[in-house]
């Protein structure tokens, strides 16, 4: 992120509550990730260790820290969605997409596929248990989701078998 | 941040039926210590607020003929407080803690051995062993060093990273902190002895934190390396004595001989004045 995109995030968020978590998640939308560049100019603007951003950026899962793909696909990992296949759901999508999820050291599952169209990432819980088991692409939720649904939905974001 | 203590009206604490003095307002944790009354704790650090993070102190308050659990080092001394700190209650909870803190950090003999002071010498949980954990399969996540690390030196070069059972204390990225001073004050509070920190010629090694090396400056006397450079500017720069000069270039031995020569110059009518 250029230094003059940061400054206007920056400035966008004066109130003290929330600020830090604010500025992240606009860098987050922006980029589709947060860059350790942007992490470490963004320390040094305001004054807020890189240790203290880093452990934010690292506890929500809301935030990724390597580029993305495209089309982010995030799996709803949480109690309810569990308990309704959401790990048929996970299985189903590595099989279409062609990646094998490993959980890296930070318990963020967050793999793209190699044309760089596709990310699949974990969350947990989006607050639509009713809905479970959930999965949401690019901020679409999709409800009540069975493994036979994937390719529909994935086509409407240019996947082909 | 740290609360100056002004000691309060004396009063009288009930521990196990014994009574004992303590000064209203204080710690029970801290009496208990004082009074070498055993207490298991990890997270209770007297130069930081309390945390209640280990859960480990819990003790049990005898409040009109009810008991309830508290942790006692956030219960504050008052007139008449009556705790027990080993019913069947405490030791039922205090086990399962142990079993936790044996699966948490399989690799510390800090744990072992205060798990088996309680008579917990084995855990029903999942170990976790990782290889190559900087921490050494001994951290027990208390956060400690990160709140000494920020609250007491200002420095900030580690933190928590991730979340839950992903939980882990370093640097950002896994990279050499340039925020660290090599103070070691994280080493120092560590209930488990789990921060690798090693001096090496003119050099800190953080082995820990991934590594990060800080530069130390040699005593001016015997050329011994003895303080982290970016520290002694920092404290320096805070400090007012007279000393200041002689802090900053001698090693605290050389520092001892150097003030009773001085002295026994100026006893002897000699000369005060710097060499
Ligand atoms: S390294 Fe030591 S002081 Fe730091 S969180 Fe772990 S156990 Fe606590
Ligand atoms: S558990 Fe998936 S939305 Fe709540
Ligand atoms: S010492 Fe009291 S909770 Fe850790």
């Amino acid at each position: 992120m250029d230094e003059r995109t940061l400054d206007a995030i920056i400035a966008r968020h004066d109130a003290p509550a929330g600020r830090l978590l604010g500025i992240l998640g606009e860098i987050q939308n922006q980029e589709g990730y947060v860059s350790r560049e942007t992490l470490e100019m963004l320390s040094e603007k305001v004054g807020v260790r890189i240790s203290q951003l880093y452990g934010l950026a690292t506890f929500y899962s809301y935030f990724t820290l390597r580029p993305v793909g495209d089309h982010v696909i995030t799996i709803c990992m949480g109690t309810a969605c569990h308990v309704k296949g959401a790990v048929a759901i996970l299985e189903a999508l590595e099989g279409l997409l062609g990646i094998k999820s490993d959980v890296t050291d930070d318990g963020k599952l967050s793999i793209t596929t190699i044309d760089r169209k596709f990310t699949v990432e974990i969350a947990r819980c989006f607050g639509a248990c009713s809905m479970a088991p959930v999965l949401r692409i690019d901020g679409n939720l999709y409800g009540y989701a069975t493994p036979e649904d994937l390719p529909g939905i994935l086509g409407e974001y240019g996947w082909k078998p | 941040m740290i609360q100056q203590e002004i000691p309060g009206k004396p009063i009288t604490v009930t521990i196990n039926g014994k009574e004992y003095r303590a000064n209203e307002g204080e710690i029970l944790l801290s009496v208990a210590i004082r009074e070498k009354i055993e207490i298991p704790h990890l997270c209770y650090e007297a130069s930081l607020d309390p945390y209640g993070a280990c859960r480990l102190c819990m003790v049990e308050v005898v409040r009109k003929g009810k008991r309830e659990m508290a942790t006692s080092c956030t219960l504050r001394a008052a007139d008449g407080l009556e705790v027990l700190t080993d019913t069947p209650e405490i030791v039922k909870h205090r086990s399962i803690l142990f079993e936790l803190y044996l699966a948490e950090a399989p690799k510390s003999d800090v744990i072992r051995d205060m798990a088996a002071r309680y008579g917990v010498t084995r855990t029903r949980f999942l170990k976790r062993i990782e290889q190559g954990d900087p921490l050494g399969n001994k951290c027990v996540l208390c956060g400690l060093c990160v709140r000494a690390c920020s609250e007491i030196m200002g420095a900030g070069a580690i933190n928590f990273i991730n979340r839950g059972p992903y939980t882990v204390v370093n640097t950002p990225y896994y990279a050499p902190s340039r925020d660290c001073f090599g103070c070691g004050a994280c080493v120092r509070v560590c209930p488990t002895n789990a921060i690798e920190m090693e001096d090496a010629g003119a050099e800190r090694v953080m082995k820990s934190w991934s590594g990060t090396r800080v530069p130390l400056s040699p005593c001016e006397c015997c050329g011994r390396y003895y303080a982290p450079r970016e520290l002694s500017a920092s404290v320096l720069a805070r400090l007012d004595t007279p000393l200041k000069e002689e802090i900053a270039r001698l090693c605290p031995e050389c520092r001892g001989k150097h003030i009773a020569r001085e002295e026994i110059l100026a006893k002897h009518g000699g000369s005060a004045k710097h060499a």
